[in-house]
This record gives C-alpha cells, sequence and structure tokens, in this order.
C-alpha cells in the first residue's frame, strides 16, 4: 500500500479523520503560539508577578456573562502616552488625559489602579491630578499625586518612575477615601468615616445611595469620564505614560487565576509544549524500543539475553513513584522529566519487536539476502527495519498521549519545570491553592480537557492507523 | 520479579549514596543520638568545656560506628538495611496521626487506608469488568459492544486525577452531595455504624473515580479474551452435546479463561497503584499517595519520599507474586517444581 493510499484510508476511518483534523487543529495552535510567545514567556512573564498586577483575581472569562441574569463588570485599561490636549496655565503646560469609559454593569468595578511612567522634568516636579466625571454631571477630583522632587546632589533633567512605575491601589488609597468621604458629604449629605469607606471606594465613586441604609448604594451606569492631567512647571516636561485600570469580575477568554495571571495566555503557552513531550519522548523511546527490540531478536545469544532481563525489570516496576523519586532527586526541569519518561517507556515495545524479528528473520528473503553476505548491521536496518515499520508507527502515535499524561501527573504532584507553564501546572496552582474548593471552574477545567483533548488526538489517530498499517485488524467485509 | 524487587532496592540505595543523601541521614541520626547523651551527662558533668570534649569524642565514636568516616559505598548493604526496615530517621515536618515524626510510624499506619481505597475499587472494577465483558462477548458487534471499546480507548486519553477534581467541583462545591475531602468528617463520628457511613461517604468519590476510568478497558479486554475461548472447539462441542447455555459459559468458557482474565485485572491493579497515588492526592485520602503529596510540598521530607518509593514498590511486586501464585490455582497447566 502506497503513502497516498494509506493516508486515504485512515483518514476514511471515522477517528483516523477525527485525529488528524484535531492534531492539525494542535500543530496550528502552536505554531502561532511559537510565532507570537517570546519563548521564554514562563520566565519573564508567566511566572513573574508584576506583568499581572494589574489583572482582577480569580475571575471567570467574560461569556460568563451571556450566562447571567446580571451582567458583571468587564475589566477596563485605559492607557495613555501622548496628551490627549495640552494647555498653558499660570504654572506652566498642562497635559492632560481624558478616557471615556461607558459603565452599564450592575456591580461596582472590583478595584481602581492608577500607574505613572517615564517621568521627565527640568527642575520642579510635576503635579498629577485624577478626576472622574459621573453620568449624573457630578465630578470629583479622586487622586493627586506630586512627583518625588530632586534628591540631594542629584542634577536636573530628571526621571522618575523608569525602571518601576509608580502604582497605586485607588480603592486602598488614604487620600482617595479622604476625597470620596468629602464628596459624599457635599452632594449626599452622607458621613461616613474612614473605615466604612476604605476599600470599598469603588462602590461609592460608581454608585449613588439606594435609600435603604446609609451606606447601601446602587450602581450608576451611564456615561462616565476619567480625567488625567498633569501639571507641568517647565516647557518639555512629560508623564510618558498615564494607565488608569477600571478592576473588572470577567477577564479574557478564560478569565484568570488567584495571581491575576491570563489563564487564556498559560494555556495556549501549554499547547507547543505538550505537543513537544509529547512527540520527542514518544520519539526517543519509541527508537530505543525498536532499536533494542531489532538487535535482541536478530542477533540472540547473550545479546539477546541481557536485553530481555532488563526490558523485564523496567517493564515490571511501578512507573510513577520511581519517576517521582527520580525527579525529586535531580530536580525538576523539562528535559529530565522527558529523560526519565524515556527511560521508563521502552521496554513494552522491545518486548514486542523482538518476538516480530524473530518471526522475520526466518522468511526466505532475509535468508537469501544473509546467504548474500549482507552485514548483520545491514540485514537489521534495510530488510528487517522496513518490515516491522508500520507496527513500530502504530506504537509511536499510542507512545505520545501517556507521556503527555505522565507530564501532567508529575506536573500535578508539583515536580513540573517551574520555568515553563504546563496544563499540569496550572492545575496544580488550582488545586494547591484551594482555588477548586472555592468554585473556580475556568481554572480547573479547561487545562484537563487541554490535556484530554491533546491526549485524544493521538489516540484516535493511533486507533485510525492501527487497522491501515496491521492488516490482521482490517475489518472483514460483513 | 524478586529480581526487580533487589534492583529497585539496588537503584534506591545507590542513588541514596550518590547524592550524599544516606550521609545526611546519618548525620541526624548521630545528631539526635548525641543530644539524648548530653541530656544524660548534665547530670554528672558540670563544666561546660569538658561537657564538649567528651560529647565530641563520642561523636567520632559514633561516626566511627556507623561508618560515616568511610566512603559511602561501603555502606551500601547498611543503607540497604535501613531502607528495607524503614529506619530512615525523622521526617522534617510530617507528623504521624498521634504525632511521631518517625518516618516508619508516619508511612506504615497510612498503608491500611490506601490498601482500603485501592481493594475496594479493584474489586468492584473486577465485578463489573467480568460480568459486563462475558455479557458483551455474546452482544459482539451491537452499538452497547462498540460504545464501550470507544469508551475503554478514551479513558486512556484521561487523567483519572481531573476526573476527581471534577467530582469534587461538581457534587461536592456545586451540589454539596458529597464531601470534597478527607476520610472523616470533623469531628469524626465516635459510634462504629455512623463512624462508618462516614467513611463510606468520603471513600465513595475516590471510589468512584478509580473505577470509572479503570472499568472501560477491564470489560474490553475481558470480553475480547472471553470472545476468544468462545470460538475454541472445546466450546462448540459442549455445545453439541446439548449442555445448558449458562453451564457453557461458566464452565467451558469462564473457567478457560480464568488465567488470563486474573493476569490482566492484577496488572490493572498494579498500574492503579499510580493512578491512586493522584487520585488520593486530590480527594485528601490520608493515604500513602497523599503522603507523596504533602512530602513534596515546601521543602520537601526527603526520607518519606524514599520510604514511599520503597513501600510502592514492595507493594506492586507482592501483586506480581500473589499473581504467581493465582496461577497455579487457576491454571492446572502450571506448576512450579524443579
Amino acid at each position: 500500500m502506497n503513502r497516498a493510499n494509506a493516508l486515504r484510508e485512515v483518514l476514511r476511518s471515522g477517528p483516523g479523520f477525527g485525529g488528524v483534523s484535531l492534531l492539525g487543529l494542535l500543530i496550528v495552535v502552536a505554531l502561532y503560539v511559537l510565532l507570537v510567545f517570546p519563548l521564554d514567556f514562563g520566565e519573564s512573564q508567566w511566572s513573574n508577578p508584576i506583568v499581572w498586577v494589574d489583572n482582577p483575581k480569580a475571575v471567570p472569562p467574560v461569556w460568563t456573562n451571556s450566562f447571567r441574569r446580571e451582567t458583571r463588570p468587564p475589566h477596563r485599561i485605559f492607557e495613555g502616552r501622548e496628551p490627549h490636549t495640552e494647555q498653558m496655565a499660570r504654572s506652566g503646560p498642562v497635559h492632560s488625559w481624558r478616557f471615556p469609559l461607558t459603565y452599564t454593569s450592575s456591580h461596582p468595578p472590583t478595584f481602581l489602579a492608577v500607574t505613572l511612567a517615564d517621568v521627565r522634568y527640568e527642575e520642579r516636579p510635576p503635579l498629577v491630578l485624577i478626576s472622574l466625571k459621573r453620568p449624573d454631571g457630578k465630578q470629583l477630583r479622586i487622586y493627586r499625586h506630586t512627583v518625588r522632587g530632586p534628591r540631594e546632589g542629584e542634577s536636573g533633567p530628571f526621571l522618575r518612575y523608569g525602571q518601576t512605575p509608580l502604582r497605586v491601589q485607588l480603592s486602598t488609597d488614604e487620600a482617595t477615601v479622604t476625597a470620596v468621604q468629602n464628596f459624599l458629604a457635599d452632594e449626599f449629605d452622607l458621613r461616613l468615616d474612614g473605615a466604612q469607606i476604605g476599600g470599598r471606594v469603588d462602590r461609592f465613586l460608581f454608585g449613588f445611595p439606594s435609600g435603604d441604609s446609609e451606606e447601601a448604594f446602587v450602581p450608576l451606569t451611564g456615561d462616565y469620564e476619567i480625567i488625567v492631567q498633569a501639571a507641568m512647571r517647565e516647557e518639555g516636561d512629560s508623564v510618558g505614560r498615564v494607565r488608569f485600570v477600571v478592576g473588572g469580575a470577567v477577564f479574557g477568554l478564560m478569565g484568570t487565576d488567584s495571581l491575576g495571571r491570563d489563564l487564556a495566555r498559560g494555556l495556549l503557552f501549554a499547547v507547543p509544549v505538550a505537543l513537544f513531550i509529547g512527540i520527542i519522548s514518544a520519539l526517543m523511546s519509541t527508537a530505543i524500543g525498536t532499536s533494542l527490540g531489532i538487535a535482541s531478536g536478530y542477533l540472540g545469544g547473550r545479546a539477546d539475553i541481557t536485553i530481555q532481563r532488563i526490558s523485564d525489570i523496567v517493564a515490571n516496576v511501578p512507573v510513577l513513584p520511581l519517576l517521582i523519586f527520580m525527579l525529586f532527586i535531580v530536580g525538576p526541569s523539562l528535559w529530565m522529566i522527558i529523560f526519565i519518561l524515556v527511560i521508563f517507556g521502552w521496554p513494552g515495545l522491545t518486548i514486542q519487536i523482538r518476538s516480530m524479528v524473530l518471526h522475520v528473520r526466518t522468511n526466505q528473503l532475509v535468508e537469501a539476502i544473509q546467504s548474500l553476505g549482507a552485514s548483520r548491521r545491514r540485514v537489521m536496518f534495510r530488510h528487517i527495519l522496513p518490515q516491522i515499520t508500520p507496527y513500530v508507527f502504530a506504537q509511536l502515535i499510542f507512545g505520545a498521549p501517556a507521556a503527555i499524561l505522565s507530564e501532567a501527573g508529575l506536573s500535578f504532584l508539583g515536580l513540573g519545570d517551574p520555568s515553563i507553564p504546563t496544563w499540569g501546572q496550572i492545575l496544580e496552582a488550582g488545586f494547591r491553592t484551594g482555588g477548586i474548593y472555592l468554585g473556580y471552574w475556568w481554572w480547573i477545567v479547561p487545562p484537563g480537557l487541554c490535556i484530554v483533548i491533546t491526549a485524544l488526538t493521538f489516540m484516535l489517530l493511533g486507533l485510525g492507523i492501527e487497522p491501515v498499517v496491521n492488516p490482521r485488524l482490517r475489518r472483514s467485509p460483513p | 520479579m524478586v529480581g526487580v524487587f533487589f534492583v529497585v532496592l539496588l537503584m534506591l540505595v545507590l542513588t541514596l549514596g550518590l547524592t550524599g543523601f544516606s550521609d545526611r541521614i546519618l548525620a541526624a541520626t548521630i545528631g539526635e543520638q548525641l543530644r539524648a547523651e548530653r541530656t544524660a551527662l548534665a547530670e554528672t558533668i558540670r563544666d561546660p568545656d569538658e561537657m564538649e570534649k567528651v560529647l565530641e569524642k563520642r561523636r567520632e565514636e559514633l561516626e566511627i560506628f556507623y561508618g560515616l568516616r568511610t566512603p559511602w559505598y561501603y555502606r551500601l548493604p547498611s543503607t540497604a538495611l535501613r531502607v528495607l526496615t524503614l529506619d530512615l530517621g525523622e521526617a522534617r515536618s510530617l507528623r504521624s496521626f498521634d504525632g511521631s515524626n518517625r518516618v516508619f510510624d508516619i508511612v506504615t499506619e497510612r498503608v491500611p487506608n490506601s490498601m482500603l481505597l485501592l481493594t475496594t475499587s479493584f474489586i468492584i472494577t473486577a465485578i463489573i469488568g467480568i460480568v459486563g465483558g462475558s455479557y458483551l462477548a455474546t452482544r459482539q458487534g451491537s452499538w452497547l459492544d462498540r460504545f464501550v471499546s470507544g469508551f475503554a480507548a478514551v479513558s486512556y486519553a484521561i487523567p483519572t486525577w481531573w476526573i476527581g477534581i471534577l467530582f469534587i467541583l461538581i457534587l461536592s462545591i456545586q451540589l454539596r452531595i458529597l464531601p470534597s475531602g478527607g476520610m472523616y468528617s470533623t469531628p469524626p463520628p465516635t459510634e462504629p455504624l455512623p463512624r462508618f457511613f462516614d467513611l463510606v461517604s468520603h471513600a465513595l468519590l475516590p471510589v468512584i473515580t478509580l473505577v470509572l476510568v479503570s472499568f472501560g478497558p477491564s470489560i474490553y479486554s475481558i470480553r475480547t479474551i472471553t470472545l476468544n475461548i468462545a470460538q475454541e472447539d472445546h466450546v462448540k462441542i459442549a455445545r453439541a452435546k446439548g449442555l445448558p447455555e449458562s453451564r457453557v459459559r461458566l464452565r467451558h468458557i469462564l473457567r478457560v479463561a480464568a488465567p488470563p482474565i486474573v493476569t490482566g485485572l492484577l496488572f490493572g491493579l498494579a498500574g492503579s497503584l499510580s493512578g491512586s497515588i493522584l487520585v488520593e492526592t486530590v480527594f485528601n485520602w490520608q493515604g500513602m499517595g497523599r503522603l507523596y503529596y504533602d512530602a513534596l510540598a515546601g521543602t520537601p521530607d526527603e526520607n518519606v519520599i524514599v520510604a514511599l518509593t520503597f513501600i510502592f514498590t514492595l507493594m506492586y511486586v507482592m501483586i506480581r507474586i500473589v499473581l504467581e501464585v493465582l496461577y497455579v490455582f487457576l491454571d492446572p497447566r502450571v506448576r512450579y517444581t524443579d
């Protein structure tokens, strides 16, 4: 059967078709990830909390809103570099940024945060003011900050917040709390103390009193505007970047974990990793298993006995405990995991290949070639190997899901490579931090589904290919 | 099988030696003994300098006695003996249920809990497998048959422990039907009967999880074995003799199929040792699997991990020995003679 025919036959079977299309999809995703994500994504982003600081913590995906009666607020990030308007005031130029925000949710935002970065000034530090304009026409100043002045002995121009931008969580900021306190007293004639306001600033800023009790506020929907103004002292002073975050209770395609990490990104990055682990360890253990099997079956004698003894032992050890033990001793790294999976992965194949080779070596073709004086290596690899290749190929495919599941299990026990996110590690984080007991399903279900889909892809491929390469399994016509 | 046992033991011991781990265990033992002696000596020796001198001398004696002064490979036999008897000193942070920190106590008290979970799910899987498999063999090619073979294939692609997590998420957290983990409620019931039912309600989810992923393959393999035997001549003869169908099935098919069926089931049990490590972890079942997880968390408890790896190997080997003994009873052709 030639290759094109074989492929057609695989595609014609249900599992084969499913397997091939799923594998195609996975490969496309993997290529996309390799093109778009930095290769050191794990270290530079995934395990770097600063990257995720502006994200809401442990919130479900955005699309869950369509299943709820009350929509949860989406996450909004406003960022400005060049000022939207520049005015001249008596004290100097005033740069301002205006961010319009249409608020429709029936819940208040989860937090408010502001970030200033790359401030540059010649002599005297600029003053940054942030105001909120509400749909009911009321406006209040929620934040006021004077950039840190010159240190002793330092000479201008002064650069501030370059390496470490200034980030302020307004929900707990003292000045903001005072501002809200005054606002409530002036506008609604409500006198609350700081403790009643602290941490719940968002509710008051984005709401109006419902009248039930003093502190009961219902969200006020409509068009808001966030106005950031930087009062400079000199021409040429600047604020390089302004960022205002209105924390949501839903985020992205897949939600976030308890550190605010975007789960969609982690899940995506794990696709090529899983394929890599599955394919590389299947390839290596198949290569070892096949060559040892051929050697054992064809050479016979002492080589055969030695290989059989070793494979008997390795095939009969409890794999997971030893995997745990060895990984624990050598320390978790992706290559170590693959290496150890390969060490325990080859014997089953060796035993099967050996019995096939014992059968093949007695056929007339091989005997004829031997009598022509072909070397042993030539017979093994040019004449025996091609005859068992189809079978080896099917086994190669069945090897991949086993490796992927093992890696996931090891990662779940906390033995994953910490520099590379995998689905098992995402699940481990969700389990260890108690996410599952809080019902954070978006943290638990998708990574598991990804594992199942990837493993299933290879299972289906194998099931589709097996009857093609193994004539005995071909279904006889009814 | 005994060979496997010794190879694993040797591997454990070699790794312990090569990584300097056996040195650390010994040093800890000596330190512990010295501490005990210091309190005893404090009764007689008042002078602190004198005391230090005596203790230093004693330390030297002990180090020579335990062989800490000789390279690790001279100590292989004694390290092997330590692993064999689980004499691995004290755990760093883990404690047994009544507060002991000896590795031996911590590990051995978990064995029955693990066995309880494993054997229960094994028996259920075996029953479902035998009943379902021999039934399916009579319905070859039906939609149910195709469904089960598909289900068996899918089972290999599903992480058992993730199914457990889903159960917790749905049944324990959302619907609040069953407890999400542990073996007993807090506080545990004291009366025997409520205590038993409490245990059952906690064991339900882990057992269902273990059974769910293993019964598909088990039914499928038993179906295939019975099908093969049902096509043999002696079965046709039995039918031709006019024996009742139930008798043919029980005496002529199942009896002959028993050895390979038992082999398959016990292999499955040995395989689910690995699965149970993760399932116990998920359900906080106080067995050896969960102990692995706890020992790996934070600052790892090395001694406990060594002990657990050893015990799991031991259990695995024992299951295989049971299998070989059972074979003699099940298959009259097998006899171990010299």
